[in-house]
């Protein structure tokens, strides 16, 4: 009995380790997956991209749902120390622009309401200075330095989605 | 030499067990395919921490497998079921009636996923029913892997194989979050027929 204490202890400190260690990293393991494969796909850097209409051949991304259109920015702080301007494009219809952070959480969305919104995304509090914004501008504060910016527009149709597509000509994702 | 490999042994069978243990309890394991949630209205299941820094660990990693991307319960609420009003399991070879009222919420819709968490391989278009084609009152639409004949929506499940739908409510009006029961009247899904035998 008293030999297998000691082993015991070490397959329990060992299964908790492994237990923990994989809840903790396989959100940002499959979260920095897709930030590639969106890459590989066309979504560029500081720059939003544009979804053809969602079906079994163009979706990259798990449970799209086909009446929205979808547009993607990835970014990444650590190459874009003075913050990037996000700004969303209006849309007639329903529209959301929300940012997700490495661990995939949701931190911030803004609703369009038929106008077009802008935010100036920056690096977690505590870090180096911000590069100085002005009181007017709207500021989002990123928990991660890499992540996601998804814009969807209610398109359930062909001209719907054709309609999106021309409010994402006013979409914008730079690096400043 | 024997000793060492005892605590090898029991080193691996704890790093075995507490590995399983977390890809279980999170859904990471292959086959295992539902976002879930404590939430249950008329056999959809909901967790209303999706996309939200509160989420538990175990949920965050599930959601990551199934649902990335979603947004937070202020912006829109989902919720998934795998199986018909009688508790059978969604088959692309079997026929439904789901069947709803108005939703509280900005915009809802229906959508029809396969085992790998992706729309289904069809070039049918009908891959959803939404709010836009419901209109306010009751409404209804026909699950199936063929277009049906008469002027219902629907809803292809061709290439589904053994499907889920989600159920997702974007804006959702006050008190939903807090009563999630009361206020929403969840679709209805009844299996209509097999193979041409009636279900």
């Amino acid at each position: 009995m008293r030999s297998t204490f000691a082993p015991l202890t070490l397959a329990a400190l060992l299964g908790a380790a492994a237990h923990f260690g994989i809840l903790h990293y396989a959100p940002t393991f499959i979260m920095d997956r897709a930030y590639t494969m969106l890459g590989q796909r066309g979504t560029p850097l500081h720059g939003f991209n544009l979804a053809p209409r969602m079906t079994a051949e163009t979706q990259s991304v798990v449970r799209p749902s086909p009446d929205l259109a979808y547009s993607a920015c990835r970014f990444d702080l650590s190459s874009a120390p003075n913050g990037v301007r996000v700004a969303m494009g209006q849309f007639s219809g329903y529209s959301s622009l929300s940012f997700f952070d490495a661990q995939t959480n949701n931190f911030r969305t803004i609703r369009g309401n038929v106008e077009a919104q802008e935010t100036v995304l920056l690096r977690p509090a505590g870090g180096t200075p911000y590069a100085p914004v002005t009181e007017a501008e709207d500021v989002t504060h990123s928990p991660s330095q890499k992540g996601i910016i998804l814009i969807r527009r209610l398109a359930p149709t062909e001209e719907e989605y054709v309609a999106a597509a021309k409010a994402a000509q006013g979409d914008e994702c730079r690096a400043l | 030499m024997k000793r060492l490999f005892i605590w090898l042994g029991f080193a691996l069978i704890g790093i075995g067990i507490g590995a399983y243990s977390a890809l279980a309890m999170s859904g990471l394991l292959p086959g295992d395919r539902r976002t879930g949630g404590p939430i249950e209205v008329n056999g959809w299941h909901g967790d209303f921490a999706m996309g939200s820094a509160e989420a538990s660990p175990y949920f965050r990693a599930r959601i990551a497998r199934h649902g990335l991307l979603a947004l937070a319960n202020t912006e829109a609420v989902y919720f998934t079921r795998l199986t018909d009003d009688s508790g059978r399991a969604f088959t692309e070879d079997c026929t439904y009636r789901i069947s709803g009222a108005k939703m509280p919420a900005r915009w809802w819709s229906v959508t029809l996923y396969n085992e790998s968490n992706f729309l289904p391989s069809n070039t049918d278009d009908a891959l959803s029913f939404d709010a836009s084609r419901a209109g306010d009152g009751p409404w209804s639409a026909i699950i199936s892997p063929q277009r049906p004949s008469g002027a219902e929506g629907w809803i292809s499940s061709k290439a589904g194989g053994d499907f889920d739908l989600t159920f997702r409510l974007y804006v959702p009006d006050d008190g939903v979050l807090e009563s999630p029961v009361e206020m929403i009247n969840a679709p209805r899904v009844e299996r209509l027929e097999c193979g041409g035998d009636p279900a």
